[in-house]
């Protein structure tokens, strides 16, 4: 598991094995502690759902207390129920605790991918991979060239028009 | 018992029968892969990266001067624009005798994250604008932008208006603030910084979160409930699955880009207060003095007609109209009202300034 050669002939492989574990180790725990936070917001988030869908659902047993018998009645009901439910729905969906909570929850789910990411790296550069901060790295330099290569390409052309 | 006695046999009948249409569904329609969502015919004229520029074959004997070219949202693909040869936006604008192109984005890879607003503007639509005026031997074109291509549309008439001789903003995002939709609700309390930083490019998952929360009822259910009724009739069906392949065809932002877009626009709302900076200059929409056509819709529940707007008055345009229709966001350029008003209205506008 070592990723240094010269870690071999000083202290073993065993040495770079135990720190990735201990790093493994530590993430583990971080995300425990960071799943608690998000099943906190994931928790809220459906029961603004489930308390919307129950007002909706009143809404529309009191504007339609009889079961539809007839394909018209079917067809008024479910237009009803469609209409109450799209209207409190959205209400939710547009307000301010709604916003506020599902941004939070985007947030932990975030932390929780970054850990994972974190562990993965470790991974990967104990079998000599680079990491996603390396390859990051790869891709920013890649755009910075394309970029000035594209500037360079403008002013040949711009030169040479005016050879022209 | 009674109640039950009641029952209309009609209504049975009914659930009897969209039961059987659920069941036979799949022998009678296509796979969504057996769908070819390109209908007019054209050629690839340029191919910068993962973005290509299309250039659509002339359907009139006589073409206006001044070329036009489309810049599709960076949301779905713009086979939107041409999705079926009854409610195309390109084929009509070629049946006017216009010469289209159209800018295609391309799905963005992960080794895309860092294209940003610069790139996007100053880039590859540049580079667009250049080749059409190079090809066609004008100095200047008519640009038309929807959606979020009408907001790097804008930005590139602010920053170029020597180019630009006519512009068009179709369902423009503008004015983030005034924004009264469900998606710039969640845009303004994501943590944008964290999530490129953390996943790169805005996930299409993300985008179709956005969707499922627009009109879910309407949309997760009558749609599709309308859909089994209807899967007889073979255009409806047609037309139908040809959305619904556009809608799942949602690429990636890069997440630079994203990470500007939604704080410059959505968060702290730069674009309209001229306060926002592209590649280092600034964008003043004063610059933006050609003629300018702008489209909402007052149905449009992705971007409201309050966000777009705003443009109208900003610019420094002498020559302006603004066109309000009765539709949605796609109702006003893939239905049978774009087809009869939306652009018969643009073709005449254009028309008499190409």
């Amino acid at each position: 598991m070592a990723s240094k050669p010269q870690a071999l002939t000083s202290t073993g492989p065993m040495r770079a094995f135990a720190t990735s574990s201990k790093k493994i180790a530590t993430e583990l725990i971080e995300i425990n502690e960071k799943l608690m936070e998000f099943n906190k917001f994931y928790t809220e988030y459906y029961k603004q759902l489930s308390d919307t869908w129950s007002v909706a659902q009143k809404k529309v047993n009191q504007k339609v207390p009889d079961v539809p018998h007839d394909v018209e009645q079917f067809e008024a009901f479910k237009r009803i129920w469609i209409d109450i439910f799209d209207n409190d729905f959205t209400e939710l969906f547009d307000s301010e605790k709604f916003g506020e909570n599902y941004g939070k929850l985007v947030s932990k789910e975030l932390e929780l991918t970054k850990h994972w990411t974190n562990i993965s790296n470790v991974i990967l550069q104990s079998a000599n991979l680079p990491s996603k901060e390396e390859i990051d790295e790869v891709y920013k330099e890649l755009h910075a060239l394309k970029k000035r290569v594209t500037k360079l390409e403008i002013e040949l052309k711009r030169k040479k028009e005016d050879k022209r | 018992m009674r109640s039950e006695a009641r029952i209309d046999p009609k209504l049975v009948e009914e659930i009897l029968k969209f039961t059987r249409n659920v069941v036979d569904a799949p022998k009678l329609v296509a796979a969504p892969d057996e769908i070819n969502l390109e209908v007019t015919p054209h050629e690839i004229a340029q191919v910068i990266d993962k973005t290509r520029l299309l250039h659509y074959k002339p359907l009139t004997d006589k073409q206006h001067k001044t070329p036009l070219l489309i810049s599709y949202a960076l949301i779905n693909r713009y086979h939107i624009l041409d999705i079926h040869p009854e409610k195309s936006w390109v084929r009509n604008l070629l049946e006017q005798g216009f010469d289209v192109y159209m800018l295609d984005w391309g799905s963005p890879t992960s080794m895309d994250k860092y294209l940003d607003f610069d790139d996007y503007v100053n880039g590859y639509l540049d580079s667009c604008v250049e080749f059409i005026k190079d090809e066609t031997s004008t100095e200047k074109i008519s640009l038309q932008g929807y959606c979020t291509g009408a907001t790097i549309a804008t930005a590139y008439t602010a920053l170029h208006p020597e180019n630009v001789k006519n512009f068009i903003a179709t369902a423009p995002v503008i004015d983030g603030w005034r924004d009264t939709t469900v998606i710039s609700n969640l845009a303004k309390h994501i943590d944008v910084e964290k999530m490129v930083n953390t996943i790169g490019n805005m996930p299409p998952e993300f985008m179709y979160y956005c969707f499922s929360v627009l009109k879910p009822f309407e949309q997760g259910i009558e749609k599709y409930v309308n859909f089994f009724k209807n899967i007889d009739n073979k255009k409806f069906v047609d037309n139908f699955l040809r959305v619904e392949k556009w809608l799942g065809d949602t690429p990636p932002i890069p997440g630079e880009l994203f990470k500007q877009w939604i704080k410059d626009i959505y968060q702290d709302n730069l674009l309209i207060q001229n306060k926002m900076f592209v590649g280092g200059s600034h964008i003043d929409l004063k610059k933006i003095d050609m003629p300018l056509f702008t489209q909402v819709a007052v149905g449009d529940h992705l971007v409201s007609p309050e966000c777009s707007m705003p443009l109208h008055y900003a610019v420094g345009s002498q020559d302006k109209t603004l066109r309000i229709y009765p539709t949605g966001h796609v109702g006003m350029i893939a239905s049978s009202l774009s087809q009869k008003k939306v652009l018969p209205e643009l073709g005449q506008w254009l028309s008499e300034r190409s």
